[in-house]
């Protein structure tokens, strides 16, 4: 019995031995960067080159990076967070940034800045940025953090399958109008089984709230009340169920979930001729090695007084405080900051994960000779972010889902989705500001 | 005892069904059974094994490809390559080595407390034992996560080995021993106490070798949890060196595109050692246990 | 003389072992014991405070008394739907997951060739990914082209009715997650064999001679000495099933109409989505006070268990 004890302690005391952790790299400030490009991504070693070339670049600060794949990545950065344990750099969503700001969890990069320019220093040339990220990564008239990639959303289309019924790039449809013509002329049934569809309103990235936006309108308005309630919410909703109407249920669903299932997007697969998605679609059709002949084009407009907007989002670049106030690892991230969003680092970056930078210039390098490219960065001009909702923050996936989902099934109208929405938002509204 | 013959020279008849056939309809019959719902229980398995082997291209043709048409054996070797593979799999059997070790250790001193013994409090104190395992665990992420950055525990391995030699995570086997040691005969036990023999040798020298398909059990479920925890991994450590093979093999599952035949190819990698701890420890389930020869 | 000798010697060790028991009983469970003074005791208190506030995960919390369970009780349309979602799974799903894990033990322990095989391969499912399986079971029960759906049309014919829609159906979807999940009864299966490997093999010898035929064998033997495990299975059935969650994350999101937004989803959401840690937590405390009174009412079936270490 004593022995086994001995063990035990002996087991113990070498296990809080391997424990301890290394010191500090040859004297130099160790700054913690986060990432996406985990080992044994393709764009690992990429990332790994770049944080090397920083800190080559000089021998103050040491930045030491870690991947992780993209599930994992939030909900380690959520956890630590919110035990002050988060890295110095990191990425984030750039629709909440504010969310953090107002918490006072990151650091004011504006003032990094003016300190910059005090001191005589380069600093960040906000111009080279979309202004509307920036709206977003702003509170308080300061900025909490910097738009890393910029997504946005476009018309992707099929061009063999418009070949097939005599049109080109240039017949590509520009209002609803015109795309429920095209589309329509797209479908091909075999027997009872849906083969391809031309068009789908809810597939891939068609949102609601992006087909609202191009009619002006929204979930929320400025008070950040849920609308929801005009007769053109009602429109658009309806015209959106209602496109493919010739097909039952059964065969949409049926058809739908042949691909969803496995992961396979319908677009890749040839199954739908037309569909809005981000530009993550020209990456997956690069990673399936498909041949396939197509184009991006902006999202059609409800008719010619219609805005041309679309959905965009991105990573923000965003330095956390950890509960502590600026000292020289603040400096060092700020430094590396700068790095990150520089023209050739964004230019490498975007190399090596594929993403659209949220630099401009880095971006015309990069779609330099690739029409899709070019696209794509020509349309996030037109990108905007969605409202951040603080008794909602989810409130365009599962809260509008539940409704959506079920309206889609035919199981609710479109009055009865908006009107449970909207009373479900009011509902969480008055419950966050009995909480708060 | 008459043989077939004897009993025929006496003019009875053979019954149709002896013991023989009997036995023969019986064991088809199960044997049918299982096969057919075997099928459906191996099907998971084989639709991982035929994805796998499938072609980036034939994955996007979906379910109109059932089987691949030249099998990419390859695609394990890349999902070997890619990831430090066998740098994370030590890591993996490090972790596992001290939760069998610490699991067993406490549960089973826990359990004989709970079933053998008479102590103030015991009944409540199973009670909390429960009732631990009734508050999901997501409420209790962050709070053990900051307590973990306060005792300056994070970043090592220290949060996922030393709870299993205190109890952590072991509710639920020190329930299932509790029981297990209930229904050990009272008789074997007793004699040994005659003998002036103390709970503790009890314990080791009689207890434990007869819950050994428990024990089993215990090892099997632990294991499997461990290895396959890719959460615990990913919170508590912090360099990339010490990562096991769970975690690892989520790089895998990048944002736009997984790629599901090195997805599903790692995972079945990751599901051998699983598998042969489990067909080799059915060794120990077919012996049955007599209890003669232990009693006086 | 003799005898008297004896029992008393008897009596002498058990007293002495009686004695001893009170304070090795804190020995043997100590360290279970000190793990959940130390560090389990913090997070479960840290988070019942937590319940109180209105932490959401990045700001200091600020204490707001019952608040978020009021909330939870009266005004919050989704709470009683998901509670109910839970209750119908266990009430279902730990029954029928009871009786397919001893039929299917039962069955795997048989004596014939072969049985190393056929106990890996029904339990090989606990194996598999749980992403993998549940985009299999997708796949399997899809409505159209499903193959269960393929295999029963026959049935559907006979009976002239409309193929079912499974996890489509908003009143079907719990129960098919249900019968998906009984794939995983290989884990019961596994305790139960363990289990009746310990049964002392002179009662059966002693039956045969009897001459018991094998159903009453396994009715008067078997299933009598199964019974702590069947007791085990039985409870943790119970506390697992009020948490059931990840096979709606992965498959159906809680749809179709929330049908399977189970409790420890909607708490999950409450977490993760809202950044209403408070109120996840409240959550969290009222699901405890609910496992706990259904537990302490099935723990009294206690006494209908047969442990052959209480038998004399």
């Amino acid at each position: 019995m004593k022995k086994v004890i001995l063990g035990m302690l002996i087991l113990i005391s070498i296990l809080t031995l391997s424990a301890c952790k290394g010191g500090e790299v040859d004297e130099r400030i160790e700054i913690e960067f986060w990432h996406l490009s985990p080992v044994g991504d393709k764009s690992y070693s990429q990332v790994k080159q770049i944080i090397r070339d920083f800190n080559e670049s000089q021998d103050v600060y040491y930045v030491n990076g870690t991947g992780f794949s993209f599930w994992d990545y939030w909900d380690k950065l959520n956890i630590a967070v919110a035990s002050n344990t988060a890295p110095d750099v990191g990425f984030s969503t750039i629709d909440d940034n504010i969310h953090r700001a107002e918490r006072g969890v990151l650091y004011n990069i504006s003032d990094f800045m003016a300190t910059d320019i005090a001191a005589g220093d380069d600093t960040l040339d906000i111009d080279l940025f979309y202004p509307s990220q920036l709206r977003f990564l702003t509170y308080e008239d300061d900025l909490y953090g910097l738009p890393f990639t910029a997504t946005t959303r476009m018309l992707y289309y099929n061009l063999d399958h418009f070949a097939e019924i005599g049109l080109t790039e240039a017949d590509v449809p520009t209002t609803w109008a015109e795309l429920e013509t095209v589309a329509k002329q797209l479908d091909k049934v075999d027997g009872t089984d849906i083969e391809r569809i031309g068009f789908d309103p809810t597939y891939g990235q068609g949102t609601y709230m992006g087909y609202l936006w191009q009619a002006g309108l929204d979930f929320f308005n400025e008070d950040l009340q849920v609308t929801l309630n005009t007769q053109e919410h009602k429109d658009i909703l309806e015209w959106m169920v209602t496109f493919n109407k010739e097909f039952s249920r059964s065969q949409l669903n049926a058809f739908g979930e042949a691909n969803t299932i496995l992961g396979i997007d319908p677009f890749a697969a040839g199954r739908v001729s037309m569909m809005i998605a981000t530009d993550g679609l020209y990456q997956t059709l690069q990673d399936y090695d498909s041949s396939m002949n197509y184009a991006v084009a902006p999202i059609p407009l409800p008719d010619e007084d219609g805005i041309r907007v679309n959905w965009g989002s991105g990573f923000s670049l965003e330095l956390y405080k950890n509960g502590n106030e600026l000292n020289n690892k603040a400096r060092g991230s700020w430094e590396f900051t700068k790095y990150l969003m520089s023209t050739s680092v964004q230019v490498e970056y975007s190399e090596a994960v594929g993403w659209l930078m949220g630099n401009k210039d880095a971006m015309d390098i990069v779609a330099e000779g690739n029409p899709i490219i070019t696209a794509l960065v020509a349309e996030c001009e037109y990108a905007v972010d969605k409202v951040y909702i603080p008794y909602a923050p989810a409130w365009h996936g599962g809260d509008w889902f539940q409704y959506y989902d079920e309206l889609k099934a035919g199981k609710l109208t479109v009055q009865q989705t908006l009107d449970n929405a909207r009373d479900w938002y009011n509902e969480k509204q008055t419950n966050y500001n009995d909480t708060h | 005892m008459g043989t077939n013959t004897d009993l025929e020279k006496s003019g009875i008849k053979k019954p149709f069904l002896t013991r023989k056939r009997r036995k023969i309809i019986h064991d088809i019959t199960i044997h049918a059974v299982l096969i057919a719902f075997g099928t459906m229980f191996i099907f998971p398995f084989l639709w991982m094994l035929t994805t796998a082997l499938k072609t980036s291209n034939e994955l996007l043709q979906g379910t109109d490809v059932l089987f691949p048409a030249d099998p990419q054996w390859i695609n394990f070797r890349v999902a070997i390559e890619t990831v430090p593979f066998f740098l994370y799999m030590k890591n993996s059997f490090l972790l596992v080595f001290f939760a069998i070790v610490g699991t067993l250790f406490s549960s089973t001193l826990t359990a004989y407390a709970f079933a053998k013994l008479q102590w103030p409090g015991r009944d409540v104190f199973f009670v909390i034992m429960l009732a631990t395992m009734m508050i999901p665990m997501q409420v209790l992420l962050i709070p053990t996560y900051i307590m973990y950055a306060k005792i300056g525990w994070l970043g090592t391995r220290l949060p996922l080995i030393l709870p299993y030699f205190f109890g952590g995570g072991s509710a639920f086997y020190i329930f299932m021993l509790r029981q297990f040691f209930k229904g050990i005969p009272k008789d074997l036990t007793e004699s040994a106490i005659v003998d002036g023999a103390s709970h503790f040798m009890i314990f080791i020298k009689i207890m434990l070798p007869l819950v050994k398909p428990a024990l089993i059990t215990v090892t099997l479920f632990t294991f499997m949890f461990v290895w396959n925890d890719y959460f615990g991994p990913l919170i508590y450590l912090s360099d990339p060196e010490q990562w096991t093979i769970a975690l690892g093999l989520r790089a895998f599952q990048s944002q736009y595109s997984g790629r599901f035949d090195l997805m599903m190819a790692a995972s079945l990698l990751t599901m051998i050692p699983t598998l042969l701890i489990f067909f080799f420890a059915q060794n120990s389930f077919i012996e049955g246990i007599t209890f003669s020869g232990i009693k006086g | 003389m003799e005898t008297l000798k004896k029992t008393s010697t008897r009596k002498n060790a058990f007293k002495k072992l009686r004695s001893e028991e009170k304070k090795l009983g804190y020995v043997f469970a100590s360290p279970w014991l000190i793990g959940l003074l130390t560090l389990g005791a913090f997070p479960i208190l840290f988070s019942l405070y937590l319940s109180f506030t209105n932490y959401d995960m990045i700001s200091k919390p600020d204490f707001i008394w019952l608040t978020n369970y009021r909330i939870l009780l009266t005004n919050d349309s989704l709470f009683y739907k998901a509670l109910f979602n839970t209750l119908y799974h266990v009430a279902i799903s730990v029954p029928l997951g009871l009786v397919a894990g001893i039929l299917l033990a039962l069955l795997l322990n048989s004596k014939i060739k072969g049985m190393a095989i056929y106990r890996t391969i029904y339990y090989l499912p606990n194996v598999v990914s749980v992403v993998a399986m549940s985009l299999l079971w997708l796949w399997l029960f899809q409505p159209s082209f499903g193959i269960v759906n393929n295999l029963l049309s026959p049935i559907y014919e006979f009976l002239d009715m409309e193929p079912l829609l499974w996890y489509q159906s908003s009143d079907m979807s719990k129960m098919t997650l249900i019968i998906m999940g009984l794939w995983l009864v290989g884990g019961s299966m596994i305790i139960y064999l363990a289990q009746m490997q310990d049964i002392p093999t002179e009662l059966y010898e002693a039956a045969d001679i009897d001459g018991a035929n094998g159903l009453q064998k396994i009715i008067k033997i078997t299933l009598p000495l199964m019974t702590p495990s069947i007791f085990f299975n039985f409870i943790m059935g119970l506390i697992g099933g009020f948490q059931v969650f990840t096979t709606s994350y992965i498959m159906t999101q809680g749809g179709p109409g929330n049908s399977t937004y189970y409790y420890s989803y909607y708490l999950f959401d409450k977490m993760m989505v809202d950044n209403a840690m408070g109120m996840a937590s409240a959550m969290a405390w009222i699901l405890l006070v609910i496992t706990l009174v259904i537990t302490m009412v099935a723990l009294s079936l206690n006494k209908y268990v047969f442990y052959l270490g209480d038998q004399t």
